[in-house]
């Protein structure tokens, strides 16, 4: 018990400091470290206190999310809208739209680790094959626009986020590659 | 039956927020939604009083009654600002009889005051040809007044990794009564050059 409750508290300081202005800008300042660092952090953060709720409340919130469904369209929802490029330039811009992005993120893991176990294997592999693809196709796009897409960064993040989402997509592909041919689980995917 | 409506909502919400945050899908970021805003809604420019190249002052309300055509640069650019200088060449080669009748006057505003110096400033049009009749080129007298425009015309600069800066790009349209109209991107000089005529036009046809 008192190992758990110490672990959320220390989620909850981790969600604390990206929040405060060091990290939050340190992070903010490439397209990059906002991406891949930030935005992927404050997930895992609400996937582990999702992990950590009571289980008597994860019962009351699994009567309203049968399959997972609901949590996977909230989910979803939330990433579409922080994958416009506009969204991003708000949360640099706007406090409120900051805010917004720090809870629903948050909200976004929660909601992804009180559902991905509830899915159907069938889903969960075409989810995952969409989230792989995801990857390639913004990296692709990332790397072949010649334009910016946030007025906050430079071409030359936008470049390295591309080249960075495709190396990461490729890597994950050969890690299921291995997975099928030889049975080696290198990551846990 | 719970899950049914609880994802139903989720989704119609979702929805509903994704077209609202992207203008009903016609503006996915920050750049198409200030194009879409102004043309939408066309703003009053306030009077600034900037300095020009001759160190003289000019007030951007002395220029009613004309379009102007405004870019935001800075003169130690390298790359996309010569850009947009070599389009107000050819913007005042094409449009070279609206300019005589003072009915076009070119702006081209600097976000670099401290660097940018009126001598600065009269290098960097003599680079471009410009006749400083038609085309001037302008520096906010203080760093809040510089704050006050980028704002109002929602151009975002930002520093790069080269001592310089990248920022938003475009051709700024101010119409006859002093509101901004329309911006158009760096690609986008013949759509430029044909509302230039356009509103020219309609113009003439409305006076005679």
């Amino acid at each position: 018990m008192f190992n758990k409750i110490k672990r959320e508290w220390l989620l909850l300081a981790a969600f604390v400091a990206l929040a405060l202005p060091p990290l939050r800008q340190f992070l903010e300042q490439s397209m990059v470290t906002h991406m891949l660092v930030q935005i992927p952090i404050l997930a895992i953060i609400g996937w582990m206190i999702g992990k950590s709720l009571p289980a008597n409340w994860k019962n009351k919130i699994a009567s309203w999310n049968q399959w997972g469904i609901t949590g996977m369209a909230l989910a979803i929802v939330i990433m579409t809208y922080w994958m416009l490029p506009r969204a991003l330039d708000a949360a640099i811009s706007e406090w409120y739209f900051e805010l917004i992005k720090f809870i629903t993120i948050f909200i976004m893991g929660m909601s992804l680790s009180l559902s991905w176990p509830l899915l159907h294997p069938i889903a969960q592999g075409v989810f995952k094959l969409e989230f792989w693809a995801t990857f390639m196709r913004l990296g692709w796009l990332y790397l072949d626009l010649p334009d910016r897409l946030c007025a906050n960064y430079l071409l030359s993040d936008q470049r390295i986020l591309g080249q960075l989402l495709l190396l990461g997509g490729s890597a994950w592909a050969i890690a299921w590659v291995f997975r099928i041919m030889f049975g080696t689980k290198i990551i846990n995917t | 039956m719970r899950t049914f409506l609880a994802t139903t909502l989720i989704v119609i919400a979702g929805l509903l927020i994704l077209w609202i945050s992207t203008d009903g899908g016609r503006a996915y970021t920050v750049e198409e939604a200030r194009r879409l805003e102004v043309r939408e809604n066309p703003r009053p420019i306030p009077n600034w009083r900037l300095q020009n190249q001759d160190s003289e002052m000019i007030a951007l309300h002395d220029f009613r009654n004309q379009f102007i055509v405004i870019d935001f640069f800075y003169t130690s650019c390298p790359s996309v600002c010569l850009i947009l200088g070599s389009s107000l060449k050819e913007l005042q080669k094409d449009f070279s009889s609206e300019l005589e009748k003072n009915n076009l006057k070119l702006i081209s505003i600097s976000f670099d005051p401290e660097k940018d110096t009126p001598q600065k400033l009269r290098e960097y049009l003599s680079h471009f040809s410009a006749n400083l009749k038609y085309w001037m080129a302008a520096r906010p007298t203080s760093s809040s007044q510089k704050e006050a425009i980028l704002d109002f015309f929602k151009v975002i600069v930002i520093p790069d990794e080269y001592g310089g800066y990248t920022h938003s790009a475009g051709y700024h349209v101010i119409d006859r009564t002093g509101r901004l109209v329309a911006i158009f991107g760096i690609e986008q000089l013949n759509e430029l050059k044909e509302y230039l005529t356009q509103s020219l036009n309609k113009e003439h046809v409305q006076q005679d």
